[in-house]
């Protein structure tokens, strides 16, 4: 029986660095295996598709514009991914990867949660098609 | 040592009464809530916080909820910070001479900070919501535990002194020996029953939020909110300063005043950050059982003391 | 028992949907003579995702990772009773060395769910500094599991047949300090509960509830092992690396509130002590085994003990890469009576923490339950399922 338990961490902790930090001034290192933003590589990939296969969240989105060329390019929506991480235990080319740095991915407009990754030249080719075929939806633009 | 007088309108409006009570409640109360985030390990509030805070209240609607008598609703909160900012016109603020002052202004004093508490219980009684009425009824409840020991720990420097003045017990205590040696159990009744009064934790049974949200205030929001917690802050200062006033050798100058109420407030943090919550039935037996008991063992001794005391010295 | 009835003519205080004490949302009426609870009545399904149906389309790998998402505190329990189900469906068998992984992960995760529950229950009692040390001490646990896993909260170890993470000798270490710093704190803290003045007008002698009541009214985990009841799944029926590394029970007999302070912290202890024994003796190999994509038709039940007791699974195949049904029961809905029925009698300031006090999840054990009037059976589509939920809280 006693008054008071916690007297002393409360009298130590008067002396000490508080445990709490101003975030966003800041922050903690990240462990290396932080699950963050996804990349990916085109120069390995297959176009096998067992990563869209296995993803619990419709994330990521091959499309194919030659397979014997590789020219792949992946659509990846950042606001769906749930970060498990299946998509790089299913690739068995080690062309998916997760950054242990960008892990701050939120933002105000819609535009930066789609990213389009392969050859320059792929992408750019895909996104005139896109808005050739349906000039309505421009998928790089933010909502009115 | 004499304190310092000043005219009567400035002490109503800016010093002490007016805008630099309103201005130091809220310079306690960040002071107050950023010892208890350092007890806790946390970096805590900015020092401009509290001031945010009340800002944002008042710039908020305030919603009179059905079911209440409207003026009273409205009054209630004015009510309750006039009667605080009327008690700090008796008190020797800042180690200035109290503004008005006339024999037996302790026990108006006390009164005028009970007036608070009241307006809280019928502000809570007065909406229909459920968890305003169970806090109001622990509010009340815990009004009556404290009032007395709180009065008789505050009553012995009094006897001592032979005076109901307090600015007359200020000087007394100045120029004697501190009352927290001569009075321990009286300054121990005296800073808990503070805290009772105040419901800060772990008396906070009556707004208690895991289980009546806010108690009492759960209908306020925007301005009578607002007034409320400024009525809060304004008597922390106050009984601090009378507590520091009477119990830790009187207040004679403003650094006086600065060094004893922020060891008294500091005090208080730590023991707010040390206990749990009492339930209402273990802080009215507390008070009952131990406060007041003890204040009254305190009263006896002091008064055998003061009878005994012509006697022994030839008086 | 409906809660308009039981609150006629009556004082009745309601806690919830949104009430301070929650973090969840869920509904309790408490009917109130003066501050002494005489009834008490819960609602619940304010939080129902319709996760079981999610499940049927989606393939197994999909599912693990959604029934991950069942709980945000004990997820990595959801994930590893229905991989052990699927794979017990599939007829393999996770490697020696990804069991342990799964049971270390397993007891991490107990860590970091109760010092995050004595800090709820410290704050539910007013006992705010105790909060803020046990979560600043959760805080050490966490970033273990965040460093060897890669997030703090969904950990996704488990993959069908295995495990996706490592642990090499710089994690082995870092656990190894993680858990000697909190050893040290948790013995700390069982002095303090054990000790505390306020605390413990605070806990003894509240909720209390005697072996008999316990059995009767169906109370799991650490709830009932506060009351005697010697229930465990890792001893009773051991899963994933239990086999080769055993737990100790730890049972209280008093069955009040502090009793389950007592056993929550003292089932901390042998938490340690489990995972340095399974660091000292991680078995070396493979960490995952290969997996078929379409699990053989078949249905099994799959049990596992979650920090809050026993958590199981019922998994039914049909033969494609998609499971027909799956039908989760989670340790939170087992101790609803517990409340309830001991919550009369007692202060309502008490209620808070007898709330608490078995560590309640609510989205976990939110699930459609439909009873048919007549016997008219009736398949539900997802469609149906939304329309039906945003008719309900219309």
């Amino acid at each position: 029986m006693s008054i008071g338990a916690m007297i002393g961490d409360i009298l130590r902790s008067l002396f000490k660095k508080p445990a709490t930090q101003r975030y966003p001034y800041e922050r903690y290192p990240t462990p290396d295996r932080l699950r963050g933003k996804l990349f990916y590589d085109p120069t390995k990939c297959t176009g096998c598709q067992l990563c869209i296969k296995d993803c619990p969240s419709d994330a990521i989105e091959l499309i194919v514009l030659d397979k014997v060329n590789k020219r792949f390019v992946m659509r990846y929506n950042i606001d769906r991914c749930t970060y498990c991480a299946q998509c790089v235990q299913n690739c068995r080319f080690d062309c998916l990867s997760m950054s242990n740095e960008q892990y701050e991915m939120a933002a105000l407009q819609r535009q930066p949660f789609e990213v389009f990754y392969g050859r320059d030249e792929d992408v750019q080719f895909l996104l005139e098609r896109a808005t050739r075929e349906d000039p309505e939806a421009q998928p790089c633009q933010p909502p009115a | 040592m004499n304190n310092l007088t000043l005219p009567a309108l400035v002490s109503l409006l800016f010093f002490p009464g007016g805008l630099f009570l309103l201005a130091g409640g809220l310079v306690y109360e960040y002071i107050d809530r950023k010892l208890v985030a350092r007890f806790q390990n946390r970096i805590g509030p900015r020092w401009f916080q509290p001031l945010a805070d009340v800002i944002k209240l008042l710039a908020k609607e305030e919603i009179v909820p059905n079911g209440v008598h409207k003026g009273l609703f409205i009054a209630l909160p004015v009510i309750g910070l006039a009667s605080t900012l009327t008690a700090a016109l008796y008190v020797p603020m800042v180690g200035f001479a109290p503004a008005f002052s006339f024999r037996g202004d302790l026990i108006v004093v006390l009164y005028l900070l009970s007036v608070m508490t009241l307006c809280l219980g019928l502000a809570g009684a007065n909406t229909a919501d459920r968890f305003s009425l169970v806090g109001a009824t622990r509010t009340l409840t815990q009004l009556f535990s404290y009032e007395a020991p709180f009065l008789l720990a505050l009553l012995g420097p009094a006897i001592v002194a032979r005076t109901w003045q307090i600015g007359e017990i200020n000087l007394y205590a100045q120029n004697n020996l501190w009352f927290v040696v001569m009075q321990p159990i009286g300054f121990l009744v005296a800073l808990v029953g503070l805290m009772g009064k105040l419901e800060l934790p772990p008396f906070d049974a009556p707004e208690a939020e895991t289980e009546i949200v806010a108690g009492p205030l759960t209908e306020y929001s925007g301005r009578g909110l607002a007034l409320f917690r400024i009525g809060k802050n304004v008597e922390l200062v106050i009984g601090l300063t009378l507590v520091a006033a009477f119990y830790l050798g009187g207040i004679a100058n403003p650094l006086d005043f600065l060094w004893k109420t922020l060891v008294l407030l500091l005090v208080t943090a730590a023991l707010q950050s040390l206990f749990a919550r009492l339930r209402i039935d273990q802080t009215v037996g507390l008070w009952w059982r131990a406060g007041a008991l003890l204040a009254l063992l305190q009263l006896v001794a002091i008064i055998v003391g003061q009878m005994i005391r012509p006697l022994i010295f030839g008086g | 028992m409906d809660a308009q009835q039981i609150g006629k003519g009556k004082f009745v205080v309601p806690i919830g949907p949104q009430h301070p004490a929650l973090k969840e949302p869920g509904h309790f009426e408490f009917t109130v003579d003066g501050e002494i609870v005489t009834g008490a009545s819960v609602r619940l399904g304010y939080v129902h995702r319709g996760i079981e149906k999610g499940a049927e389309n989606r393939n197994y790998t999909q599912a693990m990772y959604l029934m991950e998402r069942v709980c945000g505190i004990c997820s990595h329990v959801h994930a590893t009773a229905f991989a052990l189900g699927t794979e017990k469906l599939a007829g393999i068998t996770a490697p020696p060395r990804a069991q342990a992984i799964r049971s270390l992960v397993g007891e991490l995760e107990r860590i970091h769910s109760h010092l995050l529950w004595l800090g709820v229950a410290a704050h539910e009692g007013g006992f705010d500094t105790l909060f803020m040390y046990s979560w600043r001490d959760r805080e050490v646990v966490m970033d273990l599991l965040e460093g060897l896993t890669g997030n703090r909260v969904n950990y996704s170890v488990n993959v069908i047949g295995g495990v996706k993470v490592d642990v090499d000798d710089a994690q082995r270490d870092a656990i190894l300090k993680g858990v000697d710093f909190l050893e040290e704190r948790t013995h700390h803290y069982i002095k303090i509960i054990t000790t505390d003045e306020t605390l413990l007008g605070r806990t003894v002698g509240v909720g209390v509830m005697t072996k008999e009541q316990a059995i009767e009214l169906g109370a799991i985990g650490p709830t009932g092992r506060a009351s005697g009841l010697e229930r465990d799944v890792r001893v009773d029926a051991p899963y994933a690396g239990y086999k080769d590394f055993p737990v100790r029970l730890v049972t209280d007999e008093a069955g009040d509130l502090q009793a389950r302070f007592v056993v929550r912290m003292k089932e901390l202890l042998e938490s340690y002590r489990l995972i340095r024994e399974i660091l000292d003796h991680l078995p070396t190999g493979d960490l995952t085994v290969r997996a078929p994509r379409r699990i053989p038709a078949g249905e099994t039940v799959s049990r596992v003990e979650a920090p809050r007791g026993e958590l199981f699974y019922y998994i039914k195949s049909n033969g494609t890469d998609m499971p027909e049904r799956v039908k989760i029961r989670t340790p939170s809905l087992c101790n609803w009576a517990s409340v309830i029925n001991l919550a009369p009698g007692y202060k309502l300031a008490d209620m808070p923490m007898i709330l608490s006090g078995i560590d309640p999840c609510f989205s976990c054990n939110d699930r459609l339950i439909k009873v048919n009037d007549r016997s008219v059976s009736q398949v539900w589509t997802w469609e149906d399922l939304r329309q039906h939920g945003i008719e309900y809280y219309r």
